[in-house]
């Protein structure tokens, strides 16, 4: 197809501002997906029940739509679905970076907010074309004028280029396809140079294998070509190659300028990595496509089963979840105390709800999840450096030069009432207060730099509360800087127990130890013999409390009437304990490694 | 076979506030119906197994002083007659000091009872209101009084402790009051908050204190001393008697105390359940275990006499007790006991040492100090009295 008919674009907008709902009435009003579909179907592109629920997007998805614009000419619109979430901000901007526009949504209810922000200046990065739109203008609580002033003072566009719509009514939504038509500029597009496809996302197909989505940028590509990945080096020859229509529609080839996918026919998505390019090994490219890197996870968690029979299904479980999920990473690991599982590493908290939510809905797995931590970085006095993924890893302080810990740049958005309660919640999560900037009125955008350490506690959970949902929040990650981190260990019964480390900075050492040993006394049930419970820091006791030894558990009375009841009151307290997890001699119920989450220090 | 032999009597006036027995008040119209159907239903079990004798008599309740003693007296006549059960043995009735007079303790001596057991549950006025007692104090010192004159030299009085709300001194004072009417066995009962029954019910809804374990645990060992002083040999849990029938039914001997010579008083026909004996129980809601199974009677009197009357069965709830269940239950009950459980009658009964089945859940618990295990014989030990269920559980397999 001629590239000058070719329109490529995605649609970026803040959680919950119709970003889903405006791309279905453009699938509807190009007789993509009609409407009957629609109806049963609503969101076509969220095919996961989890998206849907959730209202967000965790695959991206590209979709060809034909349109004839004003001028009487038909046109191939390829609209390239984002992640919502900023877990997944280097899926979102590999997705921006296949296309040449982006429809930039805002709720007229709501405004401009954080993610409004952050994803505008992912996709300004990106050299992108914006078509702004002002959603939800039939609702009586749109304020359509004030927040097109908004956008259109962001943006520094003249009122009348900002388009009102009701995606959910389809009023005006014309308008939008006829802005992408006639603001986005067609792709550039080489027809003749060496084939460059980027890869901006991928699922896994049991017949076809790796289903890479791809945008053609020079070159193209038949199910003859021999394709390499420039990165990973992996060598194939599609099964097929294809454009979605939503469907996997197969075409004799893919040429400069358009979106489709090829069917791989790997077995594993880390073989054709998001960002990674696709050329032709019998005549590649002399170099990839800029800003491939391999996802990086910096949130990391240890996921057991609750039941030790449970471990081979678990890793099938994993294993699978892996063909689809690149970030996904995982290792087995055992403790002491939970016996074996796995450690897994996640782009962020809420990738990591989202895994551990598949795994119990759709893999049916009953799971014991530790508290988050993050990645730190070891710097070794004889001046060797490694990465830890687990508080427990962290070595001896007497060979450690320093400790660096991953710190996020954190934008809030919030109505000025709440400045007061929120330089409080972030000043007890170390952070370091840059600026406020007004946005109206009402209105400022506070930024932050925070550690991701102290984030994963909750931090997005007490920003919500304190502002009563009205705040909104984005984050990035910014660098590793060195502190003086230590790890606090927990003595169970004078035995260090690993699942239960953590790292905390010196300063909240006791703070953090001495809550963590009160919560885990609250949760271990008194046993046969005294438990001490010790916090310890470098072999230095900061905090100790004791489970006091069970003085009395015995029926009074037992008569001939009362073998059968008695003995079944046994059975059931047996039974419960077998729930536990034994360390030595101490059992532990599962909610001791979760006191870690409801660290409250208020 | 030789069985113990148990008889239900499910009357009361009013229920206790804590009492989750099978027991009926307002019921007291049946008495002699239920009278024909318990001598029908020996008379059933003496055609089934004419082997069968008895080899103590216990009625239990309820409150089997609800019967007249014309009604006791009948039943024992019909467990003699029918079970063979010897001039002598041990025959007791737990009456309440409500329901008993000088005459009716005389009649009930006379027609065979030997042993008295007075539920008192407590000294203390307040107490004894909480618990919905309808005897005060005073009617259970007269009712001690009663049954001396009256023969009874083999009185076994009940206490309950680790009340809501009652303090150390409180429960010390009671047990010197009970010591004071000079018993020959005592139970003490650690309170159970039974679910359903009124008092669990006050406390779950948090207009009673809820009662501390660690403090029932300091009233038992204070208990344990105090009995110890005055002459009283601990041979379960919770039953002391004034002699035992050897010292190695006991856990500790008083101080200058020689186990020869004292008399008898354990209750025989209690050891037997703990022994796991067969027992053959009679009467609504009573259970039997003879050996391969256990099994209960219609528990509601109504159903029990319409079934007799019909010649039905009254039997329900048959489980076939399995080889392993028997081990199991013969170490949670037999580990009640001071004596224990001795390796040779394990291996009478089961053919198998209590090294070879249980050795490693013996090194464990003797460990933990929990158990005393020489080789021959496994107990509590005093510790481990206070942590039975730890140690229970751990024996089923």
């Amino acid at each position: 197809m001629d590239p000058k008919h070719i329109r490529n674009f995605s649609i970026i907008a803040h959680i919950d501002h119709g970003k889903s709902t405006l791309a279905d009435r453009l699938l509807e009003i190009t007789g993509t997906v009609d409407a009957r579909e629609m109806s049963s179907h609503s969101q076509v592109l969220d095919s996961m029940d989890l998206e849907q629920e959730k209202g967000v997007t965790i695959k991206a998805s590209a979709v060809q739509m034909h349109w004839v614009a004003a001028d009487g000419e038909e046109y191939a619109l390829n609209m390239i679905d984002t992640p919502g979430h900023v877990d997944f901000s280097y899926e979102v901007s590999r997705a921006l970076a296949a296309c040449e526009a982006a429809i930039l949504v805002v709720d007229a209810t709501q405004g401009i907010e954080a993610q409004t922000l952050a994803n505008l200046y992912l996709a300004l990065e990106n050299d992108l074309e914006i078509v702004p739109v002002i959603n939800k203008i039939d609702l009586a609580t749109a304020q359509v004028d004030k927040v097109l002033l908004e956008v259109a003072e962001l943006l520094g566009v003249p009122l009348d280029e900002v388009i009102p719509v009701s995606a959910k009514l389809g009023t005006n939504v014309e308008a939008v396809l006829q802005a992408i038509v006639t603001q986005a500029p067609p792709p550039a597009a080489d027809v003749n140079a060496p084939l460059r496809a980027m890869i901006f996302d991928s699922h896994y197909d049991s017949y076809k294998g790796v289903v890479a989505y791809v945008r053609m940028r020079e070159g193209w590509v038949s199910r003859k070509t021999t394709m390499l990945m420039m990165a990973t080096g992996a060598k194939t020859e599609p099964i097929e190659v294809g454009i979605f229509t939503p469907e996997m529609l197969p075409v004799e080839r893919l040429s400069a300028g358009e979106v489709g996918y090829i069917a791989t026919g790997l077995k594993t998505v880390r073989e054709a990595r998001v960002g990674d390019t696709i050329t032709d090994a019998h005549r590649p490219a002399a170099v990839p496509l800029a800003g491939y890197q391999p996802a990086k996870p910096m949130v990391f968690a240890s996921l057991y089963p609750s039941e030790a029979d449970d471990y081979v299904n678990l890793r099938d479980a994993l294993d699978k979840l892996q063909l689809n999920d690149a970030a996904l990473t995982f290792e087995p690991e055992s403790s002491q105390a939970l016996q074996f599982g796995f450690r897994c590493g996640f782009l962020g908290l809420f990738h990591m709800e989202i895994i551990q939510e598949r795994l119990e809905r759709e893999y049916d797995q009953n799971l014991i999840v530790t508290a988050p931590s993050v990645a730190y970085q070891i710097l070794l006095r004889n001046g060797e450096e490694l990465e830890i993924h687990r508080p427990a890893d962290l070595p001896d302080p007497t060979i450690v030069e320093e400790v660096r810990e991953p710190w996020m740049k954190v934008q809030i958005i919030t109505p000025t009432d709440y400045i007061g309660a929120i330089m409080e919640i972030l000043r007890r999560k170390r952070a370091n207060f840059l600026l406020t900037e007004t946005l109206d009125t009402r209105r400022v955008l506070m930024t932050f730099e925070v550690p991701l350490a102290e984030m994963v506690i909750d931090l997005h959970d007490r920003i919500k509360s304190a502002t009563r949902g009205y705040a909104s929040m984005d984050y990035a990650f910014d660098s590793y800087r060195p502190d003086d981190l230590v790890r606090v260990d927990v003595l169970v019964n004078k035995e260090p127990v690993d699942a239960l480390a953590i790292i905390v900075h010196r300063d909240k050492a006791y703070a953090r130890g001495s809550l963590l040993i009160r919560k885990m006394k609250e949760v271990i049930p008194r046993q046969l013999f005294e438990v001490p419970i010790q916090a310890v820091v470098g072999g230095k006791i900061l905090a100790r409390v004791n489970v006091q030894a069970l003085r009395k558990d015995v029926l009074a009375k037992c008569y001939g009437g009362d073998v059968t009841r008695k003995r079944k009151l046994l059975e059931k307290q047996k039974a419960g304990k077998k729930r536990m997890k034994m360390l030595g001699n101490v059992i532990i119920p599962q909610e001791a490694f979760l006191a870690m989450l409801r660290l409250d220090e208020d | 076979m030789k069985a113990a032999l148990y008889v239900h009597v499910p009357f009361c006036l009013r229920r206790c506030t804590y009492c989750d027995f099978n027991t009926y008040a307002g019921l007291l119209e049946l008495r002699a119906a239920y009278v024909a159907a318990l001598e029908r239903e020996l008379a059933w079990w003496a055609a089934e197994q004419p082997e069968l004798e008895a080899t103590t008599l216990y009625f239990g309740g309820g409150t089997p002083s609800l019967l007249t003693p014309e009604q006791v007296q009948a039943v024992i006549a019909a467990v003699r007659r029918r079970f063979a059960l010897p001039e002598g043995a041990e025959v007791t009735l737990e009456a309440n000091p409500g329901t008993v007079t000088c005459s009716s303790l005389e009649s009930l001596r006379r027609g065979g009872v030997n042993r008295l057991s007075l539920g008192v549950q407590s000294a203390d006025a307040a107490e004894l209101r909480l618990l919905g007692r309808i005897h005060t104090w005073e009617e259970v010192v007269a009712a001690a009084r009663a049954a001396r004159q009256a023969g009874f030299d083999n009185l076994s009085l009940d206490l309950i402790f680790g009340l809501p709300g009652q303090t150390l001194s409180r429960w010390e004072q009671t047990l010197a009051r009970v010591l004071a009417l000079e018993p020959e066995h005592l139970s003490l009962y650690a309170l159970t908050l039974e679910p359903g029954t009124p008092l669990a019910e006050r406390v779950a809804r948090g207009e009673l204190p809820e009662p501390v374990p660690d403090l029932a645990a300091e009233m038992y060992e204070s208990a344990s001393r105090r009995l110890l002083e005055a002459g009283f040999w601990q041979y379960e849990i919770s039953n002391w008697a004034r002699g035992a029938a050897s010292a190695q039914l006991l856990w500790d001997l008083p101080p200058g105390g020689r186990s020869e010579g004292c008399g008898p008083w354990v209750s025989h026909h209690n050891l037997a359940y703990w022994r796991m004996e067969p027992w053959l129980g009679v009467g609504a809601g009573a259970y039997s275990y003879l050996p391969g199974s256990r099994w209960r009677n219609l528990p509601h009197p109504a159903d029990y006499i319409a079934a007799l009357q019909a010649g039905r069965s009254c039997r329900v709830d048959v489980e076939p007790i399995s080889h392993t269940l028997a081990l199991g239950e013969t170490m949670m009950m037999g580990l009640r006991l001071a004596e224990g459980v001795t390796d040779a009658r394990f291996r009478a009964r089961f053919g198998a040492g209590l090294e070879t089945v249980y050795g490693e859940v013996l090194a464990r618990f003797a460990a933990l100090g929990l158990l005393e295990w020489d080789g021959r014989r496994v107990r509590l030990t005093a510790r481990g009295r206070l942590l039975g269920n730890q140690v229970f559980g751990a024996f089923l397999l």
